[in-house]
């Protein structure tokens, strides 16, 4: 029987390509984002081995926050410590170490590297010391408080030469440099795409960091001793009371190494989750393809059954050709996967988050896992189709049509509608206060519910939205219609795809446009005032304090406050136990830094309960929700841990609701104002004097911030619209990859037609030998395509409104946001599906007007 | 009307034939006599690689594929031994097909004179699957006729059927001829069918090998005897 099956397997090429190219699609995604993750992680191993390669010992400080999204940020090092090491036994060099927030001005005056999403700018110290890790290309190194030395990948793409003069902003604002030098980082010009402007260590310590201070110190061996045994000799040397530890060399590589595959996982996790997804689509086309063969073959699995065969048998020879199909889909997909990883890098490149990658990095755990999830879900989809298959009744054989048995549609409806209710149930009930993760049982219910109806509504649904079409397309509008809708079950099951992924699009795009409404809402009654200047550093640097200052003395700039974001430890004194040691929880929160003495009438902080500016430098507001939950109050006393480790007596001060802060705790800049590292503003909001002319302040303002070369200058409207499209970021990463659905989709639909023509060759014969011309076959396939693709589309977006509105109602316990339907939106997505409707069609028509008649009606 | 082959295999070679306007004319011959490519030929279906065909003052060597296609609808009908309907289209719809898809409204007296003459006017709204094949012909039959084409095609019309559902549809068809006035020529290799013609043309390794007017059954089988020696 396996020789059979794969006899049968092979003699219809044509249709294992077709069914093959849905496995070949999904599978293609998931490799190409693997392969992607393996050769951008391989690329900074071999980057930092490279960099760390004369570092044998790494000295800086225990105490560190972990950030909330990935990283943490490490208190500074003494500079004094560097004498100390350089007076260990088998050190050879010690070199300071700083990376902190530095922003090259182009001679455009516009900042280097993009503001916003790209990768991040720093500055950090050139050393003629071999343990740094820069080394100099061009020029020299920079001396003195005047020079600096620029990434070469930063000096071209600025245009600039050495001997030229150049603006740096940092957290000392503003300065001119000159350009002594080009280094490069390893043996790449920059790494990632980040930017760096480089300093000798005392100008980079006061001018990036504080002065005397560093973030790290490098320190190579004379190889007399292991980087072990320098370690622990180092760490023995240093005094107690700083607070420091020493890594080896193999250490702090493996560290940074982890470092950014954390980060960059975090993105390559989001994309292979995606890729999971569009497999899961695929499935589905799979399993149509399946079941639509299987039906075609009905009279040759029926004659099996007349001669002999058992149900196993014929159910088996489905399944091994299944598995051959994922098999050969898998493999090629993967071929196709490592071509996609260059695409995906290209397209980032073009996007302007370039990512380093040299060579490819193809992991034998990506190819099994690729070949995996591909043969699995094509062995599941097949499941079905296959004991179908193997329940032909042999009398079949005799009978002429293809039929592609339907269950009983009572049973169908009966259980799909239980799957509705019982999702809807679950959704109510998550409406009402239940844990999230029941909407999302809720979701993937009446998902179900909806897939397993699709048969029993696709008929009634394709024939309404075909009246239209058989109004307007004559006989070929009839037919496209009745076609639609002739096989309920194949319709239902090729629009499946289609419904997903714009119930998904759609649902996203319902809570983006409501969460954006929501925004707009609180941020115009929150703002009052005229001007923001803002600047998006990703928590990495931003707007000096000194220049919110400059701001507020501007003439004709009636009032003008900065706020800024910081992370902090918080420890509630009356919850830690001794069971817990100091350090244990090293995850930071967030918190918003106000100036109490200028916020008040300028921006609105929803305080529910106390006086901003009773906070002082121990003072914090609460967002009454949290602290609710905390059960803190007015009064509780709280620890806050600083970067730098110094702690903090705070004290609750007052409750806020929570709608227009950005982080759950407010504090007064006081509160930092001794930090050896020090915070910034990220926005900084400005109310113009009512006898000043707008125009002109406006000037005033923005000659003040380029000359900083730092930050963004928007209207009231302009601040409120940017806020509000935030979300349109993340909404355009998710329609993307929700991209990677709707062509599978497509696919899906193309492979349907190809069979259903392949099916209806005899009926094209005998349309055309009445007289219907080419044209009109093409517009009778095209409108079945498009009525298809709709069925999908209109279900889903009814689908993904009901699920956003939902899913609005689950989140509005926590922020009043009220629904809202993107109507626009809505209707573009309807009308996309209808083009890719007309596009699906192309090849499937052109086949169908190639159909010969001869042969077609010949043909018994 | 003359048509040929490639040089391999002549389906058809030297083939001189005319049909009479208005007459019931049968095509016959043994298998592989080249009778079905005469009427692909003929009936535009299938390309001629020398030769000419003529429907009234029409070339049909010379149309491209659209012209031959709107020929086809407006000037040919056609019914083949089976799959003669569209499943998805009621029995109504089958008939006025040619018309439709000439975005034509067609002669409704005419047609209800076709429709009365298959006698399945209770029958109109239902899809093929709901007909018998005896049925089923017939409404292939009328869709033939709906369009008042020039001449009529029929292809084994009875091949699948029964004597007696067969003879039902043969009737049908001489009646739309001596009565309606229609042009049919019908391929068959079945005697019986053949008698119902006015003339029958005998056909053999792809040439003419004779004919006979006003043709029994009785002697055309006598007939095809003396052919087969």
């Amino acid at each position: 029987m396996f020789r059979l099956a794969a006899k049968m397997t092979l003699a219809r090429t044509g249709r294992l390509i077709l069914t093959s190219l849905a496995v070949i699609l999904g599978t293609a995604f998931l490799s190409g984002t693997f392969v992607f993750r393996d050769t951008i992680n391989q690329t900074f191993d071999r980057l930092f081995a490279d960099v760390f390669r004369d570092v044998n010992a790494y000295v800086r400080s225990t105490t560190f926050l972990e950030l909330n999204f990935g990283g943490e940020q490490r208190a500074a090092t003494p500079i004094e410590v560097l004498d100390t090491v350089r007076g260990v036994k088998g050190v050879t060099s010690a070199t300071g170490d700083i990376q902190a927030f530095a922003r090259v001005i182009g001679k455009d005056g516009e900042p280097l590297g993009s503001e916003g999403n790209g990768p991040p700018t720093f500055g950090g110290i050139a050393t003629s010391d071999s343990a740094g890790l820069w080394s100099i290309t061009e020029g020299r190194l920079p001396i003195g408080p005047n020079e600096v030395v620029l990434d070469s990948a930063t000096a071209d793409n600025g245009e600039f030469v050495v001997g030229d003069n150049v603006r740096v902003v940092a957290v000392r604002g503003t300065r001119e440099f000159t350009l002594v030098g080009v280094a490069s980082y390893g043996d790449i010009s920059s790494p990632g795409g980040a930017t760096f402007a480089l300093f000798d260590q005392p100008t980079a310590s006061e001018f990036l960091l504080q002065p005397g201070f560093v973030d790290a110190i490098l320190i190579e061996g004379d190889d007399s001793v292991s980087d072990e045994v320098l370690a622990r000799r180092i760490d023995a040397a240093l005094p107690a009371d700083l607070k420091l530890e020493t890594l080896t060399g193999a250490e702090i590589t493996a560290e940074v190494q982890g470092q950014i595959k954390d980060v960059l996982n975090i993105f390559s996790t989001f994309l292979i989750v995606f890729s999971y997804i569009a497999l899961g689509i695929g499935s589905f086309v799979i399993y149509n393809v399946f079941s639509i063969t299987a039906a075609q073959r009905q009279r040759e699995n029926a004659l099996l059954r007349a001669i002999g065969a058992s149900k196993r048998q014929v159910s088996r020879a489905l399944l091994v050709e299944s598995t051959a199909m994922g098999i050969v889909g898998s493999v090629i997909g993967f071929g196709i996967g490592i071509l996609l990883s260059q695409l995906l890098n290209a397209l980032l490149k073009a996007t302007g988050f370039e990512v380093p990658t040299q060579g490819l990095a193809i992991a034998p755990g990506s190819f099994i896992n690729t070949l995996l999830a591909g043969v699995l879900v094509t062995v599941f989809a097949a499941w079905f189709p296959a004991r179908r298959a193997g329940r032909v009744p042999p009398l079949a054989a005799l009978r002429d049509t293809a039929l592609d048995t339907a269950g009983s549609i009572s049973r169908r409806v009966v259980i799909g509608l239980i799957l509705v209710v019982a999702g809807g149930v679950a959704m109510v009930a998550a409406m009402n206060d239940a844990p999230i993760q029941v909407l999302g049982l809720g979701v993937l219910g009446v998902f179900s519910g909806i897939l397993v109806l699709g048969p029993a509504i696709a008929r009634p649904v394709a024939l309404f939205i075909g009246i239209p079409v058989a109004a307007m397309r004559g006989a070929s509008g009839v037919m496209a219609r009745q076609n639609a809708a002739r096989n309920p079950k194949r319709t239902s099951r090729t629009a499946a795809p289609v419904l997903l992924g714009v119930a998904l699009v759609t649902a996203f795009t319902a809570l983006a446009a409501s969460i954006r409404a929501e925004v707009r809402d609180t941020f115009g009654d929150a703002f009052s005032g005229d001007i923001a200047l803002t600047v998006d550093s990703q928590g990495f640097g931003g707007i000096p304090l000194s220049l919110t200052d400059r701001i507020a003395q501007l003439d004709g700039v009636a009032q003008a406050t900065g706020v800024g974001f910081t992370s902090v430890r918080l420890v509630d004194p009356s919850q830690a136990t001794s069971s817990t040691p100091a350090g244990a929880d090293q995850r930071g929160v967030f918190v918003q830094t106000i100036n109490p003495a200028t916020i008040t009438g300028l921006f609105d902080l929803g305080v529910t309960e106390g006086d901003l500016t009773t906070l002082g430098s121990d003072g914090l507001f609460v967002n009454a929700g949290r602290a609710e939950s905390k059960g803190w109050e007015v009064g509780t006393r709280l620890k806050v841990i600083r970067i730098d480790g110094v702690e903090v007596d705070a004290v609750v001060r007052g409750l806020m609701s929570g709608d227009t802060s950005f982080a759950n705790y407010v504090a007064s800049r006081e509160m930092f104002a001794d930090a050896p590292s020090p915070i910034f503003d990220a926005f900084v909001y400005i109310k113009v004097a009512d006898d000043a002319v707008f125009d002109t302040v406006r000037d005033r303002i923005a000659a003040i911030s380029s000359d900083a070369g730092i930050g963004t200058l928007q209207t009231k409207d302009e601040f409120i619209d940017d806020q509000a499209a935030q979300i349109n970021q993340i909404l355009a990463l998710i329609y993307g990859l929700l991209g990677l659905s709707i062509i599978i989709a497509i696919v899906g639909i193309v492979i349907t037609l190809l069979l259903s023509v392949f099916e209806r060759r005899r009926e094209i014969g005998l349309l055309r030998a009445v007289g219907m011309t080419k044209s009109q076959v093409r517009t009778t396939v095209r409108w079945e395509s498009v009525i298809t693709s709709l069925l999908g589309a209109v279900s889903g977006v009814v689908l993904g409104i009901v699920m956003g509105i939902v899913v609005v109602a689950a989140l509005s316990d926590e922020s009043d946001i009220a629904f809202r339907l993107p109507i626009n939106e809505t209707l573009w997505i309807v009308f996309i599906s209808f083009v890719l409707g007309v596009v699906a069609a192309v090849y499937p028509a052109w086949r169908a007007t190639k159909v010969n008649v001869v042969e077609a009606i010949a043909a018994v | 009307m003359y048509g040929s082959g490639d040089s391999e295999v002549r389906a058809l070679d030297g083939v001189d034939v005319s049909f009479e306007k208005g007459k019931f004319t049968a095509i016959m011959g043994p298998s592989g006599s080249g009778k079905s490519t005469l009427m692909h030929c003929i009936a535009g279906l299938d390309a001629l690689t020398s030769g000419s065909v003529f429907i009234g003052d029409t070339d049909l060597s010379i149309l491209n594929d659209k012209q031959l296609t709107e020929l086809r609808r407006e000037k040919i009908g056609f019914v083949f031994q089976a799959f003669n309907l569209i499943p998805t289209l009621n029995a109504y719809e089958n008939i006025t097909l040619p018309l439709t898809l000439g975005k034509k409204k067609g002669d409704s007296a005419w047609i209800d004179r076709v429709i009365d003459t298959i006698s399945l006017r209770d029958r109109l709204d239902h899809r093929p699957s709901e007909l018998s094949g005896g049925q089923q012909q017939r409404v292939a039959v009328a869709r033939a006729l709906a369009s008042q084409p020039d001449i009529i095609f029929a292809d084994e019309p009875t091949g699948n059927l029964d004597s007696k559902t067969g003879s039902e549809v043969l009737s049908f068809m001489k009646r739309a001829v001596t009565d309606l006035g229609q042009t049919i020529v019908m391929v068959t290799h079945d005697a019986v069918a053949a008698s119902y013609a006015d003339r029958i043309v005998f056909l053999a390794d792809g040439r003419v090998a004779g004919e006979m007017f006003s043709p029994t059954a009785q002697k055309v089988l006598d007939y095809l005897k003396h052919l087969g020696e």
